[in-house]
């Protein structure tokens, strides 16, 4: 859901490649232990605030929401055992399950619950990551020990998506912040949740989670006793690790190296369709933002964006950034979405063809100059192609379109670029003229598309590419208070087809979540959208017998 | 041609005739020309670019594919073929070395005599200003520097920047080398009788004083190569280089940042750390015997004569 921000300075860079393999993870009572080796760690382990997706894992082990996803993409409660809505849709009433405990032993009222989400709408600027989930709620109330009731400004089109991303926090450990600044500066390590786990040791030194089973847990007893996260500094490292035995889960394994843990003996390597991707961003920022795009004016150029488009071949991107582990990228949603619902079939992407981009080139009067870069009168198709410094696939896709741009006259000199540098930069400075970047989406195509809007074009938004369309933002309105999903489907795939004919982005490519673990020793994973950690799947795992 | 640089020939090929005798210099030399030989006629030592990807029967690109599959050293992750990257690799990494090396040398020359030969506050200014650049790490700060500049949005390609990067902050040693020997052959008596006939500044220091450092120039010169491909190398693989001319640098930092050592593809990773070894160690024996050789300890003034061979020829045993 979130862009994934590794804070990863250059410096951190030299630091990661001399780094010594991590040491070996604390040894608990290893009959039961999962160890997890993954190559980030948590920012923060407060929901207000939070950006890595490490966060997000803890998050899910650690914390309860209201409903959850089940791996067919559909919503089924976990704090609520039923809910319903008014006739007018302005009313959800949710009735929570009993015998809901904290991590200290007290239970868990409604009264609570209702605290957290009063505090998501009053105090949104200090619950930012929570904001585009709350829009539109008026107040929360508790009505017993086990009802409660949101009042809604309009009807909303997909409420138990939404409340499924509110994190349900201990109260006593969020009151007596007052300033939004104060709330997010809160690293809230020794967090007080309802989940399945919770946090034994937090070593932010030697970089080592370790979780115990929560034995009080609503839905019962996790299998494992324990969860043990190591990060290690390199994706090499960890995969040694994993051949070896070191750890018996890897988190991530780098689409490069997928192909080579598949041959591993007694691992089993996993690729599963996931939610991600990856998209070349245009700069469409308005002429008029303040402060003014510094760009190449060419980029907004519908002429130039077409031939760029039929200058990449993504099938080639696919096989060789991704290994095949993904698909090739049309629109903004990712095909997985709703079982593929919400995803706009009709879209057929530009036919890959350098001739063609070329001659597209040529038609709109960019003229191929001595040195192999066009020019139209004094403007000469020459771009930054920039990504974040802390991926491994970005660099080389970056390699193989300025390659592709080249031989069509279009110069684009590749850059890696320090991710925070770069959310500056795109939004709200529009000092760039392509990046490469990714997202993660909900389950939801609210999300994705919500990025686009222009209302997201600000400091701390989400857009990044500055497309600014009225008819656009209209839309994503409208498909919010649908409550037909039929409705709704063709209102989000005009949507799609909108953003696919102004190429504010690029979609390159939809990713493979690739995980892997020792199925000689643990057993019992499922499958999720968003990979066989998820947390309803981890309390599923056992050891082999 | 004036006496001094007759002499200055004439010294060379007195060099020449010791340094070819000398077997760890001449394995130096040979190591050096025959990379540069590579990088000039790469496209003669390849049928194709660093671009072009080698696909199979079904068009896919050719991925990890070893020695055994694909050509002398099989394909990157990208399905190239390494044995071309490596061969232009070498003009890339060359190139750089050799241009920061030169602007390093130039620079540090330049500032080294006007330090040494003028003395007082300009000499003070400028070692100044050479302890602060040494104290300071090289590599954090070229990092920062190449990260920063090639953020801005300069009209000069990142090749450029990592060369002026590199030499503009590489000449302190050689500034410091230069001035310690302009100031003790400022003293001599020749210089001294020079300025007693009314012989201005520039005469001297281009008269007198150039042809007794150069060879001290030219040995740290060669020294200074080395380092500086070595730091290309080292920016390259931090992804600093520019992925659409790859160096070996950049190689490795595909091949670290790809897996090759996950998917055990040593045809990736090895090559281009054998050829910078290749590169580095032809330029240090070659700078290591240079330096040895020219040791103005040893050198006799030209108005000395023959005496100087024979006593180098002496020291060398």
């Amino acid at each position: 859901m979130k862009k994934v921000v590794f804070v990863l300075l250059v410096l951190g860079l030299v630091l990661s490649a001399c780094g010594a393999p991590a040491a070996a993870p604390p040894q608990g009572d290893s009959g039961s232990a999962l160890r997890v080796g993954w190559l980030g760690f948590p920012d923060t382990l407060n929901p207000a605030y939070a950006f890595l997706t490490e966060s997000y894992t803890m998050f899910d082990l650690v914390y309860s929401t209201l409903t959850t996803e089940a791996p067919s993409g559909e919503y089924v409660g976990l704090l609520a055992e039923t809910w319903s809505v008014s006739e007018d849709g302005l009313v959800w009433t949710f009735n929570l399950r009993p015998n809901i405990k904290w991590h200290n032993g007290e239970a868990l009222t409604a009264e609570q619950v209702a605290w957290n989400i009063n505090a998501f709408i009053t105090n949104s600027d200090g619950w930012v990551t929570n904001y585009s989930y709350i829009i539109g709620f008026v107040e929360a109330r508790a009505l017993d020990e086990r009802t409660l009731e949101i009042e809604l400004e309009y009807p909303i089109s997909n409420m138990e998506f939404r409340v499924a991303f509110l994190y349900i926090v201990y109260p006593k450990d969020f009151e007596g912040f007052t300033t939004p600044e104060d709330l997010q500066n809160f690293a809230n390590f020794s967090p007080i949740g309802t989940g399945p786990f919770k946090i034994s040791t937090l070593d932010k030194d030697r970089r080592v989670i370790i979780l115990d089973a929560n034995p009080d847990y609503f839905d019962g007893r996790a299998k494992l006793g324990q969860l043990v996260y190591q990060t290690f500094d390199n994706s090499d490292a960890l995969i040694q690790a994993l051949k070896v035995g070191d750890v018996d889960f890897a988190a991530e394994v780098p689409t490069s190296a997928f192909k080579t843990v598949e041959t591993f003996e007694g691992v089993t390597a996993v690729s599963i369709s996931g939610r991600s991707l990856s998209e070349l961003i245009l700069n469409s920022a308005p002429d008029d933002h303040d402060p003014a795009p510094n760009r190449n004016p060419a980029i907004t150029d519908p002429a130039v964006r077409l031939a760029i488009a039929t200058a990449i071949n993504k099938q080639d991107l696919v096989d060789v950034v991704l290994q095949g582990q993904g698909v090739p990228g049309v629109g903004i949603i990712p095909p997985t979405l709703g079982g593929g619902f919400w995803f706009n079939s009709n879209l057929t992407d530009v036919q890959f063809s350098l001739d063609e981009a070329n001659r597209i080139l040529e038609e709109a009067g960019y003229v191929m100059g001595t040195d192999g870069v066009r020019a139209k009168d004094d403007l000469r198709l020459e771009f930054r192609l920039q990504f974040p410094s802390d991926s491994s696939n970005y660099p080389r896709a970056a390699d193989m379109i300025a390659n592709w741009l080249n031989q069509v006259g279009i110069k684009a000199t590749p850059a890696a670029v320090d991710p925070d540098s770069l959310v500056v930069a795109t939004n709200p400075n529009a000092d760039y003229d392509l990046v490469i970047w990714g997202w993660g989406s909900d389950p939801d195509p609210d999300f994705m598309l919500s990025v686009m809007t222009s209302e997201q074009y600000e400091e701390g938004g989400w857009s990044d590419s500055g497309y600014s369309n009225p008819a656009y933002d209209e839309l994503f309105a409208q498909q919010q208070m649908t409550l037909d999903e039929n409705e709704r489907q063709k209102i989000v795939w005009e949507m799609q087809e909108m953003l696919f004919n102004d190429r504010p982005y690029i979609v390159l490519w939809y990713d493979d979540v690739l995980q892997a673990y020792r199925s000689d020793r643990f057993t019992g994973f499922i499958e999720y959208p968003t990979g066989i950690d998820a947390f309803q799947s981890l309390m599923n795992v056992e050891p082999v017998q | 041609m004036n006496e001094s640089w007759l002499l200055f020939k004439r010294s060379l090929s007195d060099f020449w005739r010791i340094f070819r005798r000398n077997r760890m210099g001449m394995t130096g030399a040979v190591l050096v020309l025959a990379a540069v030989m590579v990088a000039v006629i790469a496209p003669a030592l390849s049928p194709y670019t660093p671009a072009t990807v080698i696909r199979d029967e079904a068009g896919r690109g050719l991925t990890f594919a070893p020695p055994s599959v694909h050509g002398p050293l099989g394909t990157d992750d990208a399905g190239r073929d390494v044995w071309t990257q490596l061969v232009y690799g070498a003009r890339i990494s060359l190139t750089v070395g050799f241009m920061a090396g030169f602007i390093a040398m130039f620079v540090g020359s330049l500032l080294g005599i006007l330090a040494g030969y003028f003395g007082g506050w300009l000499d003070n200014l400028l070692m100044r200003v050479t302890d602060v650049l040494l104290v300071i790490p090289d590599l954090p700060l070229m990092l920062v520097l190449v990260a920063t500049l090639r953020q801005m949005e300069l009209k000069v390609s990142p090749l450029t920047v990592l060369i002026l990067v590199i030499g503009l902050l590489y000449w302190t040693s050689t500034a410091r080398l230069v001035r310690s020997q302009v100031l003790s052959i400022k003293e001599r008596q020749f210089v001294a009788r020079a300025r007693a006939i009314g012989a201005g500044h520039f005469h001297i220091i281009r008269k007198h004083i150039l042809p007794q450092i150069m060879p001290l120039i030219v040995a740290n010169t060669v020294l200074i190569l080395s380092t500086a491909i070595l730091i290309e190398s080292g920016l390259a693989f931090l992804g600093l280089g520019d992925p659409t001319q790859p160096s070996w640098g950049t190689m490795l930092n595909f091949a670290f940042d790809r897996n090759a050592i996950s998917n055990g593809a040593w045809w990736f990773y090895l090559p281009p750390g054998l050829a910078i070894v290749w590169v580095s160690l032809g330029c240090v024996l070659l700078g290591n015997v240079l330096e040895e050789m020219l040791n103005p300890r040893l050198m006799g003034h030209h108005l000395e004569g023959e005496a100087r061979v024979v006593k180098t020829e002496a020291g060398r045993g």
